[in-house]
């Protein structure tokens, strides 16, 4: 993990530093670097797509099942800080994506009128153009996939989500409600439809993504890369079918 | 038994490098289906000669497909519609009667047009002189087996080395990015052994004037590989990140 530590470095080299961390800096900061660190993220926040799809698929297991573990993920003492290298992770993700594509488009600074593909695919509802393959418009699914996720923490982070009521009146008091509950109301309201669509661009986004990230880590073989294309949808298919069944269950089955 | 077309043209005219350029409608007659695109653009051009109009600029050179010379977006692809070819080798059969066609230069920031449908391809001799060569002494000719090179090695290498270097994937790509170009020329000189010692140098220096010629990202969208009129491989730009990495976090230089 040299790129991760070398990024926190790069903001304030001190001055005996300056060529230990020179080679790190004209690393980060080229296009190659870039794009590794983004592959890096990418895969890292893929396997955080794992492990949080695997805690909600308990929600169909039952009740106590979810609020168990809700309860124990919450207590480990360790959390807040996996909760700050996720944080990391996303920003960095989303940062170099906004810069990136900053660059690209001046790259290009002048477009074509008229731009068609060569690559040989089943026709598709953009026809020709590149459009129509997911690759085209990663940066589009990923700021979808942001607006989703500010959505998503204000209904199960935050909780502000007004149509959801986050306490319970008790003879103790008014305590909290249970995760299982908080989840039963936000997926059976109106909020499913963003879930569902937010799940759904995902797995676009990772249909491309998780391929392309091995590309720009430099991992390509005859061997594996043909596994590793096929992989990528069905883990994009399994994630994205995973996530969108709960807002469904959410609405029409609970 | 040849056929003619009538033919409409749109093709981007920019009298100078500087100069705001626009769209002209041409309209073509009796064009043989036998002619290369090229042939038609010089029919073209003695027609507007014959007027007294300024001609079309356009980058050719051998019209036999091998020196990536000439260019052109035709239609919304570069070097045409045909995979695995220049437009020089493409022709007018390939048409249809009353088509239209649109004729555009390379579009990128790193390749500005110089005039109609040239632009200046320099970026990438920049980028060769970088570290696209091997040291060597020259003298008398080695014995061939000296240095043995197995046939898998030989085709990856030989593979690469058919970059012609028009620009292609750089017109192709949505981001105008080099990688392709670049990957190309690094796959083919490190995977030989003549070209392991400025191996670690090579990458660096070569990856290090991409960027600053302002060639975009690559998001491995695979339209430079489509575009190619060498058909090179993508697996060329994993190689290239591989030994980018491989040279800043192992190398000394």
């Amino acid at each position: 993990m040299v790129t991760k530590s070398a990024e926190k470095q790069q903001p304030s080299p001190s001055a005996s530093g300056k060529s230990a961390t020179k080679w790190i800096m004209t690393l980060l900061s080229s296009s190659l670097g870039q794009k590794f660190v983004m592959g890096i993220t990418g895969l890292l926040l893929c396997g955080f797509l794992v492990v949080h799809l695997a805690g909600n698929l308990l929600v169909y297991v039952g009740a106590d099942a979810y609020n168990t573990y809700a309860h124990d993920l919450h207590s480990m003492l360790l959390l807040p800080v996996a909760e700050v290298g996720l944080f990391l992770l996303l920003f960095a993700h989303i940062a170099l994506a906004f810069k990136l594509t900053s660059d690209n488009r001046k790259a290009r600074h002048i477009s074509y009128h008229e731009k068609q593909s060569k690559i040989e695919e089943p026709p598709s509802f953009f026809g020709k153009t590149p459009m129509g393959r997911t690759s085209s418009w990663m940066f589009l699914s990923g700021s979808i996939i942001l607006i989703f996720l500010i959505v998503h923490m204000i209904d199960m982070k935050l909780h502000l989500n007004p149509a959801v009521t986050y306490t319970v009146e008790t003879p103790e008091g008014v305590i909290e409600a249970d995760p299982y509950s908080i989840i039963v109301q936000v997926l059976g309201s109106w909020s499913a439809a963003v879930y569902i669509i937010g799940t759904i661009i995902l797995g676009f986004h990772l249909s491309h993504g998780f391929w392309s990230a091995f590309q720009s880590l430099g991992l390509n073989h005859p061997k594996y890369t043909p596994w590793i294309r096929k992989f990528a949808i069905l883990f994009a298919a399994v994630i994205a079918i995973g996530f969108a069944s709960l807002p469904i269950w959410g609405l029409f089955i609970h | 038994m040849s056929e003619t077309l009538d033919l409409t043209l749109r093709v981007w005219r920019q009298p100078g490098a500087d100069v705001a350029g626009k769209y002209v409608e041409y309209k073509l007659t009796g064009i043989s289906t036998h002619m290369s695109f090229l042939e038609m653009l010089d029919v073209l051009n003695e027609q507007l000669h014959a007027q007294g109009d300024e001609m079309i600029a356009f980058d050719h050179d051998c019209r036999e497909g091998i020196c990536g010379m000439c260019s052109l977006m035709i239609n919304g692809q570069a070097h045409g519609p045909d995979t695995g070819t220049t437009t020089c080798q493409l022709h007018m059969r390939r048409f249809k009667n009353g088509d239209t066609i649109v004729v555009e230069p390379w579009r990128a920031q790193a390749f500005p047009v110089i005039r109609d449908l040239v632009v200046d391809r320099s970026a990438f001799d920049r980028i060769i002189e970088k570290g696209g060569f091997i040291s060597v002494s020259t003298g008398n000719a080695p014995e061939a087996n000296a240095i043995p090179v197995p046939a898998p090695v030989q085709e990856t290498a030989m593979d690469a080395a058919a970059c012609i270097g028009c620009g292609a994937c750089v017109a192709a790509c949505k981001n105008a990015s080099a990688m392709l170009f670049v990957s190309a020329k690094v796959s083919h000189l490190s995977t030989l052994p003549q070209g392991k010692p400025e191996r670690s140098s090579r990458v660096q220096n070569m990856v290090a004037q991409m960027d600053l010629e302002g060639f975009g990202n690559c998001t491995n969208t695979e339209e430079c590989s489509a575009a190619c009129p060498a058909e090179i491989s993508i697996s060329n730009i994993a190689r290239m990140n591989r030994e980018y990495m491989r040279a800043k976090l192992c190398s000394k230089e």
